[in-house]
C-alpha cells in the first residue's frame, strides 16, 4: 500500500510541498502579527474614522472564506490591475492580511486586560503613552496571547490546503500530483493527513512548552 | 498700577519657592455640559471629587491628606501628578505651569514620584527591571549607571533580596516598597503617595511605614494620602482634612489629635481614635 | 451575462451552502456535547476526547474531504461516494471537535455546584447532566456557538474540492466559462459570504450584552 513512498521522486514532491506550506504559513502568520498589532493599537487609540476603517477591514477578512479571498487575490486582482504577480506572493499577502483580522482581536483583548493600571504606572514614571505601550503593555500582551496565537498558526496551516487550487505546489498539491502517477488514492491521502497531523501537533506542543517558560508568573488570560 | 506689579512680583517669587502648587483646582467625574466657556455640571450624575482646592508644598514638607473615603483625595493627588487632568484651575511644579497647553507632561511627570494604592508594578519585569525602566527610557541613562541607581534605590527601601523577583513572587509589603523605590530612583522633586498601605495586609503595613519614616528623616518632600493615624502623628508636619472635595481644615498633627477646629474633623477624629483604641 | 444574471446563478449555490452548514452544526452538537461532558466528568475516558480533538485540529478539512471522497469513495460508494454526504460528514466531525471545546468552557462557567445540587436532590450523574447542566451550558455557549456557525459557513467553501454545487462552486464555474469574467463572480461571492456571516456577528454582540445584563453581570 505504501511502497510508492520509497520512490525518490515522490519523496521530493512531498518535501517541496511541505516546505512551501511551512513558508507561506510562517510568513503569513508573522505578517498577520505585525498588521494585527497595528490594527489593535489603532482600535484602542484611534479616532472615529480610524476605528471605522478597522471595523470594515476586520469584517471583510473575517466575514468570508479564505478560499474566496485567495481567488480574489490571484485571479481578480491581476485582472483589475492588468498586472502579473507571482501567485506565491499574493497568497502570502492574503494569508497575512486575513490572519491580521483575527489576530487583531486576540491582541486587542490581551492589551485591554493589561491596559488600565499598567498604563497608569507607566505614565507615573514619566514614560509617554507610546513608550508605555511599547515597553510595558506589548511585552505583556504578547506573552498572554501565545495560546491564541498558536491556535491561529494551526488554523493557517490548515488553510494553506487551498493553495494547490490556485496553482501552487503545497503539500496537498504534492498529493494531487502524486495521484497522477500512482493508482492507489487512499494511502496517499492518509500519508498527507499524517504529515499535517504530526507537524501541527508537534508545533502546538512546542509552543505549549515555550509558553510555560516565557509566561509571566502570575498573569494568564483565562481560557 | 505699580503697586499691582510689585504684588505680582512678590507672588511670582513666592511661587518659585513652592515645589508644587495647586490653585483653585476643580475635577469631577460625570457628564459635563459646556456652557459658554464655563463648565457647568449635571448634578445628578456627577461626582465632584475636587472643588476649588488650593494648596502649596515647600521643599522638605511632609503633608498628610486624610478624610472620609470617597471624598476625592486620590483624585486630588492624581491631578497634582497630571495623571488626571483638572477641569479648572492650575497645577504648578516649581515655576512651570503643568495645566498650560503644550506642556510636555511626560517630562514633568518624570520629576514627580507617584506611589499607587494598588502598587501597579510592571508585572513582566523584575523588581530591578521595574526601577530601571524609567531610568533607561526617560532619563536616558546608560545601562551601567541605571543599574547602579536602581540597586541603590532598592537597597534604600530594604528590598535588595527581591531584586530578581517578579511582582507575583513578592509579598504586598515588598511590592509596595519596590513601588516606592521606583518612584524614588529618578530623584524626583516630590513624592506623592496614594494610600500606600491601604491595600496591604495589616502585618505588612509596618515595613512600608518604616520606609516612609526613613524617607521623612532624610528630608524627602512628600504628600501622602493615608489614614494611618499613628504614622501621621509621628511623621507628618501638616495634616490636611479633606471631605467632599474640599480642604476643610489644616494644621499640625497636635491640632487634630487634641482639638480640631471644625466639627466634621472632630467627628472624624473621634471615630478614628475610637477605632484604633478598641484594637 | 450581466451582473444581475450572475448574481442569480450564484444565489442558486446558497441553499446548498446553508444546508451543509446547518447539518454540520447539528452533527457537531450531537458529537460535541457528549464529548465535553465525558472530558469533564469521566477522567478515564478523557484521552479519547483529546485524541479526537487533536485529529481535527491537526488535519486540514480539505485533506479530509479528499481522503474520504476520493480515497474511501471508490471502496464504499455508499455513502462516501456522495459529495454532499462527505461534506456534511467531515464538517460535522470537525465542528464536533470545536464545539466540544466550547461546551467544556461553558461547563466550567456554569460551575460544579450545579452538578452537586442536582445530585443532592437525587439525580444520578447523567440525569443531572441532562436536566440541569445542559440547559445552562447552552446559555453560556452562545458566543462560541455563534462564531462556530459562522466558521462553518465559511469553511463550507472547502467542499468545492469535491464538486459540491455550493456558492463557491457556482462562482468558480461562472468565472471559468465564457466570457471568463474573473472579477464579478468572485467579488459578488465574497459579498454574499459576508452577508451570510454578518447577521450572526451582529446579533451575537447584541444578544451577548443583553443577556449579561439580565444575569446581572
Amino acid at each position: 500500500m505504501f511502497e510508492w513512498l520509497l520512490n525518490p521522486m515522490f519523496q521530493q514532491m512531498i518535501l517541496e510541498g511541505v516546505l512551501l506550506t511551512i513558508e507561506i504559513t510562517l510568513f503569513g502568520v508573522l505578517l498577520g502579527l505585525g498588521v494585527g498589532t497595528l490594527l489593535a493599537i489603532g482600535d484602542i487609540y484611534g479616532n472615529k474614522p480610524v476605528k471605522a476603517a478597522i471595523a470594515v477591514y476586520v469584517e471583510f477578512f473575517r466575514g468570508g472564506p479564505l478560499f474566496v479571498q485567495i481567488f480574489l487575490a490571484v485571479y481578480t486582482l491581476p485582472t483589475l490591475l492588468n498586472l502579473q504577480i507571482d501567485h506565491a506572493i499574493l497568497a502570502f499577502l492574503v494569508f497575512g492580511l486575513n490572519s491580521a483580522g483575527y489576530q487583531k482581536g486576540y491582541i486587542k483583548s490581551s492589551m485591554e486586560a493589561i491596559l488600565g493600571d499598567q498604563m497608569q504606572a507607566g505614565l507615573s514614571v514619566g514614560l509617554s503613552k507610546a513608550q508605555t505601550v511599547r515597553s510595558v503593555i506589548l511585552p505583556q500582551a504578547y506573552r498572554i496571547v501565545i495560546p491564541s496565537w498558536t491556535n491561529e498558526f494551526c488554523s493557517l496551516t490548515k488553510s494553506t490546503a487551498v493553495l494547490s487550487y490556485v496553482g501552487l505546489m503545497d503539500l496537498v498539491g504534492a498529493g494531487r500530483s502524486i495521484l497522477f502517477r500512482n493508482m492507489e488514492i487512499l494511502p496517499v491521502w492518509i500519508v498527507v493527513a499524517i504529515i499535517y497531523l504530526a507537524w501541527i501537533t508537534g508545533f502546538s506542543k512546542m509552543m505549549d512548552i515555550i509558553y510555560e517558560k516565557k509566561k509571566i508568573p502570575g498573569i494568564e488570560l483565562s481560557a | 498700577m505699580g503697586k499691582q506689579k510689585k504684588e505680582e512680583d512678590r507672588v511670582v517669587r513666592k511661587m518659585a519657592e513652592y515645589v508644587m502648587e495647586a490653585k483653585h483646582v476643580y475635577k469631577s467625574y460625570g457628564k459635563p455640559k459646556v456652557k459658554k466657556g464655563e463648565i457647568s455640571l449635571d448634578t445628578k450624575l456627577v461626582v465632584e471629587a475636587v472643588r476649588d482646592v488650593s494648596l502649596q508644598i515647600r521643599k522638605g514638607d511632609i503633608k498628610l491628606v486624610f478624610g472620609p473615603s470617597g471624598s476625592g483625595k486620590s483624585t486630588l493627588l492624581r491631578c497634582l501628578a497630571m495623571l488626571d487632568i483638572p477641569d479648572k484651575g492650575q497645577i504648578y511644579l516649581g515655576d512651570e505651569e503643568l495645566t498650560k497647553s503644550g506642556v510636555d507632561l511626560n517630562k514633568a511627570r518624570a520629576r514627580i514620584g507617584f506611589v499607587f494604592q494598588h502598587i501597579y508594578l510592571f508585572r513582566h519585569l523584575t523588581a530591578l527591571g521595574n526601577v530601571e525602566l524609567a531610568l533607561r527610557k526617560v532619563l536616558k541613562l546608560p545601562k551601567e549607571e541605571a543599574r547602579k541607581r536602581a540597586l541603590d534605590a532598592l537597597t534604600e527601601v530594604k528590598v535588595s533580596d527581591c531584586v530578581s523577583k517578579y511582582p507575583s513572587q513578592m509579598s504586598g509589603g515588598q511590592a509596595q516598597r519596590v513601588g516606592i523605590a521606583r518612584a524614588l530612583a529618578r530623584n524626583p522633586d516630590i513624592i506623592l503617595l496614594d494610600e500606600p498601605t491601604s491595600a496591604l495586609d495589616p502585618e505588612l503595613t509596618g515595613e512600608v511605614i518604616d520606609t516612609l519614616r526613613d524617607l521623612a528623616k532624610e528630608g524627602t518632600t512628600m504628600l501622602i494620602v493615608s489614614h494611618e493615624m499613628p504614622f501621621a502623628r509621628e511623621v507628618a508636619e501638616e495634616m490636611i482634612f479633606y471631605d467632599e472635595g474640599r480642604i476643610l481644615e489644616t494644621g499640625p498633627p497636635s491640632q487634630f489629635f487634641n482639638a480640631p477646629n471644625t466639627d466634621r474633623a472632630k467627628k472624624f477624629m473621634d471615630r478614628i481614635i475610637k477605632r484604633t483604641t478598641r484594637e | 451575462m450581466d451582473v444581475w444574471e450572475q448574481f442569480i446563478i450564484l444565489l442558486e449555490g446558497v441553499p446548498v451552502t446553508l444546508s451543509i452548514s446547518i447539518i454540520s452544526f447539528l452533527i457537531g452538537i450531537v458529537i460535541g456535547l457528549p464529548l465535553a461532558f465525558i472530558r469533564v466528568y469521566e477522567k478515564d475516558a478523557s484521552f479519547i476526547v483529546d485524541a479526537y480533538e487533536k485529529i481535527f485540529r491537526g488535519i486540514p478539512e480539505i485533506v479530509l474531504l479528499l481522503l474520504f471522497f476520493f480515497g474511501l469513495g471508490p471502496i464504499f460508494p455508499f455513502p462516501f461516494g456522495i459529495p454532499f454526504f462527505v461534506a456534511c460528514f467531515v464538517l460535522g466531525l470537525r465542528s464536533g471537535a470545536n464545539q466540544s471545546q466550547i461546551y467544556r468552557g461553558a461547563i466550567r462557567g456554569v460551575g460544579d455546584e450545579q452538578m452537586i445540587a442536582g445530585m443532592s436532590v437525587g439525580f444520578s450523574k447523567w440525569r443531572a447532566i441532562w436536566h440541569i447542566m445542559i440547559p445552562q451550558v447552552f446559555n453560556f455557549s452562545t458566543a462560541g456557538l455563534g462564531s462556530e456557525y459562522a466558521l462553518l459557513i465559511k469553511d463550507s467553501a472547502y467542499v468545492y474540492v469535491i464538486a459540491v454545487a455550493d456558492l463557491m462552486y457556482s462562482a468558480v464555474h461562472l468565472a471559468s466559462a465564457p466570457p471568463y469574467d474573473r472579477v464579478t463572480p468572485y467579488v459578488l461571492t465574497a459579498a454574499l459570504y459576508i452577508a451570510l456571516t454578518f447577521p450572526i456577528a451582529f446579533y451575537l454582540d447584541k444578544w451577548g450584552s443583553r443577556r449579561k445584563k439580565k444575569i446581572g453581570l
